[in-house]
């Protein structure tokens, strides 16, 4: 009983000490930090350089002939994590690099990379 | 006289990590690209002779090429304090990020190069020794190992090294590019507050800046946001990270002059705004203060990051009118 009830005292001070540090943080933040608009920046890049694959005309008619919707698939790039964003451009990038992106992979395949990857098809589980 | 490494084998602990960097690799770079060997245009032989050595003791190859470079930029410090800042002994290793970390801590601002030949010969021109990971074995029994880039003869195609026991280590380029590659191009200098790389990546020193500021390096990151400047006068970035330096060195009135200078080109930026009402409310302008908090708020509608931030900002500032 004793030992529990010690227990829980150094819990709690721990729990404190733990807290008051997150609070002094936040205190002297109150300030948003310089990465913060790097992330947002980088986000935007990524997004906009995605989206314009999309719009290409040869990627565009791939995508209705497999029967996905370019502004569905672009409402979906609108809400992914920064690091789901990160490897879809990663993953296109690493694709392409080098060379111009439907040149090296071919529209099928790409298109198909992308609709996996903004998880509307499930084709390269093993990718 | 390769065996000249052999014995001086050296383990950083990121193993791990490199092996991720590794295995990206595999498929795409069995030759090295040309846009990393070339070069560069007017490429001309370097060397700067004047580097210091320290050769190392057994793998400890870390805290000797880090010292090299860090003597170079003029760094006082000593291989004792080094070594007991990056040298892991259980795993015979310095991680890459105790190295960065520690040209933090001397004073100096660590910036990896953009994988290229031509970025690693601009700094010698400029007169910086670049600090290398190398992988001397093969990627599937690595042997990592640092060493100083302080030369490099297009004419003759060879990179001259500080490496391991030897002071003045001559690699064919092909071979280098081969042992580097294996590493991700992994390198590391080391500038003087103000100063700016000679083949400055705009997005890797962007983030080295705000690597700076949140390590509490205020005063060289405000160095290097200046620095920036003059190289990208409008760039939204830099113009921030020289703000928020001097908000973080308590020069309100500065801070508060470079938000409101960007807030006019750029209204929508929500967390310029709310560093404006943080600045205002450090100045005790709590009504203004709270003015631009509210505006920012209803700017960030949907975007639950930089609600929370503001929320926070508006918290406190409502605690200081009642203190008031």
């Amino acid at each position: 009983m004793n030992n529990s009830k010690t227990r829980l005292f150094v819990f709690r001070l721990v729990a404190v000490a733990l807290l008051s540090v997150g609070m002094t943080q936040v205190s002297t933040a109150g300030m948003i930090g310089t990465d913060a608009l790097i992330e947002e920046q980088a986000r935007d890049g990524r997004i906009t350089r995605i989206e314009q694959l999309i719009d290409r005309e040869d990627v565009a008619r791939q995508l209705t002939e497999l029967g996905a919707d370019a502004e569905f698939i672009k409402a979906r790039i609108g809400n992914m994590t920064n690091a789901e964003l990160a490897e879809l451009d990663g993953r296109i990038g690493a694709q392409v690099a080098g060379g111009d992106a439907i040149g090296v992979i071919g529209t099928v395949f790409l298109v198909l990379l992308i609709l996996e990857l903004v998880g509307v098809t499930d084709i390269f589980k093993s990718l | 006289m390769n065996g000249g490494h052999r014995s001086h084998d050296c383990r950083p602990g990121a193993s791990h990590a490199l092996a991720l960097f590794l295995s990206g690799c595999l498929a795409a770079c069995s030759t090295i690209p040309e846009r990393v060997s070339d070069y560069g245009p007017a490429a001309a032989a370097a060397e700067l002779t004047g580097t210091p050595f320290h050769p190392q003791e057994r793998y400890q190859c870390g805290p000797a090429a880090l010292m090299t470079i860090l003597e170079a930029s003029g760094a006082g410090t000593d291989m004792d304090t080094l070594i007991r800042r990056v040298y892991l002994p259980a795993r015979q290793g310095s991680l890459q990020t105790e190295l960065v970390a520690a040209t933090r801590a001397e004073g100096r601002i660590p910036y990896q190069l953009a994988p290229k030949l031509s970025s690693l010969g601009a700094e010698l021109k400029a007169g910086r020794p670049v600090l290398v990971l190398q992988n001397l074995g093969v990627s599937w029994l690595p042997r990592w190992h640092y060493a100083v880039v302080v030369g490099v003869n297009p004419e003759a195609d060879e990179i001259v090294l500080r490496s391991g026991t030897e002071r003045r280590r001559v690699t064919r380029t092909a071979t280098f590019l081969r042992t580097w590659r294996r590493s991700g191009y992994w390198s590391l200098v080391a500038l003087r507050p103000g100063e700016m790389p000679a083949e400055a990546d705009r997005e890797r020193w962007f983030d080295t800046l705000a690597a700076l500021e949140e390590t509490g390096h205020i005063r060289n990151a405000r160095a290097g946001w200046q620095a920036a400047l003059g190289q990208w006068p409008d760039a939204t970035v830099a113009r921030f990270g020289l703000a928020n330096s001097e908000f973080l060195l308590g020069n309100w009135a500065g801070a508060e002059a470079g938000y409101r200078a960007l807030l006019v080109s750029q209204p929508g930026l929500v967390m310029v705004r709310n560093n404006l009402a943080a600045a205002l409310l450090k100045m005790e302008r709590v009504d203004e203060a709270r003015d631009e908090a509210m505006r920012a708020l209803r700017q960030a509608e949907g975007t639950a990051a930089y609600r929370q931030a503001i929320e926070e900002t508006l918290a406190e500032i409502d605690a200081a009118a009642e203190r008031m």
